[in-house]
């Protein structure tokens, strides 16, 4: 098998399965380190009072998130939304569910893919950039940090490049599906989990900012 | 406290303590993005011109953080270091705001406590204050 066959046949598997699994043994973790918070209601009585929340109005807006820091949320919700979308939806890989599973999606244009692709790629470095040219995100930045924005990163590069048939093809496509293969696998097990445990921490866990039920509680607080 | 009744370092009641809560500590440190999103939800960051030092996350990562990656190996040197950072330019006022889910008050509470429990925290008298 030569090194095009294996990381377009047995790595790929591999990939998924670390993926997957990973993201179960993150989740069981998260279960098995909190249990359910015991809710106890005040009486009937006392509900009755209790304000209905009001519609969003212009002034909650300016206080949110999007209010205090425009530029980034706008910068991380479309660099997330493609990040995520395109892997699944592009041409090429489209091309490969078909031959191995006999199936397809719906695939963007081409050129829209081109586009998007520049986009999270230009997120990245905007978010690079960030750690270096600010004082306060550079006060806690970490090499770490750096090379997680590359494992996100690369793969989108070295895809456009395949693309655009720029460089040596072969190596370069290589490269894109091992740097692939390799965010997959970093994600249950670097702070790329976030991706994961967003969802968990921010609606499942009950403290002042949860977005959600806020159902669950550190299970040590039981431990006597 | 004086200087004459301040104890060694209790490491052992120290790394027990770190590993009490180290399913929701050193995860929920793990989990930190050091995106620094938090900072303006900070009172005493914006009152400081920006300073990173009154940013929620460098307080929580230079004092817990540390305290993990030493495996609460530290002197007093280190406790009496850090008690500026979770008393002084922390008030526990609960209104920092993490946008992925991280509880930092809680963060700084169990420091709190940790320096505590060592003989470590502010005096009455102290000068130093950001009041």
């Amino acid at each position: 098998m030569d090194i095009y066959g294996l990381v377009r046949g047995p790595l790929v598997w591999v990939a998924f399965i670390v993926f997957v699994l990973g993201l179960i043994y993150q989740a069981q973790q998260f279960l098995s380190s909190t249990r359910e918070r015991e809710v106890v209601l005040p009486p009937a009585s006392l509900l009755g009072g209790v304000e209905l929340p009001k519609p969003l109005s212009l002034a909650d807006i300016s206080s949110s998130f999007l209010g205090v820091h425009p530029v980034i949320t706008v910068v991380t919700t479309i660099f997330h939304v493609f990040l995520i979308m395109l892997p699944i939806f592009v041409l090429g890989h489209n091309v490969l569910f078909e031959e191995s599973f006999g199936f397809s999606l719906f695939v963007f244009p081409e050129m829209v893919a081109d586009v998007l692709t520049l986009i999270v790629i230009l997120g990245g470095v905007f978010f690079f950039l960030r750690r270096i040219l600010i004082r306060r995100v550079r006060a806690i930045t970490t090499l770490y940090d750096y090379i997680i924005v590359a494992i996100v990163v690369v793969p989108f590069v070295t895809g456009y490049l395949a693309t655009q048939q720029l460089l040596n093809y072969e190596t370069i496509l290589i490269l894109h599906i091992l740097a692939g293969e390799l965010m997959l696998m970093a994600i249950p097990f670097t702070k790329l989990k976030h991706g994961l445990l967003f969802f968990l921490y921010r609606y499942q866990m009950n403290y002042e900012n949860c977005l959600g039920s806020g159902s669950r509680v550190w299970s040590y607080n039981q431990a006597k | 406290m004086s200087d004459q009744e301040k104890k060694a370092v209790d490491r052992a009641e120290v790394s027990r303590m770190l590993a009490k809560k180290a399913p929701e500590m050193k995860r929920i440190l793990n989990y930190c993005l050091h995106c620094s999103l938090c900072a303006e939800s900070c009172f005493l960051y914006m009152s400081h011109d920006g300073d990173p030092q009154y940013m929620p996350s460098y307080k929580v990562i230079n004092s817990l953080g540390k305290l993990y990656k030493k495996k609460g190996n530290v002197d007093l040197e280190f406790l009496e270091g850090i008690k500026g950072m979770v008393w002084n330019n922390c008030v526990l006022c609960h209104r920092c705001y993490c946008p992925i889910g991280i509880d930092i008050p809680r963060m700084i509470d169990f420091t709190r406590s940790i320096c505590r429990s060592q003989g470590v925290y502010p005096e009455l008298d102290e000068g130093e204050s950001w009041l």
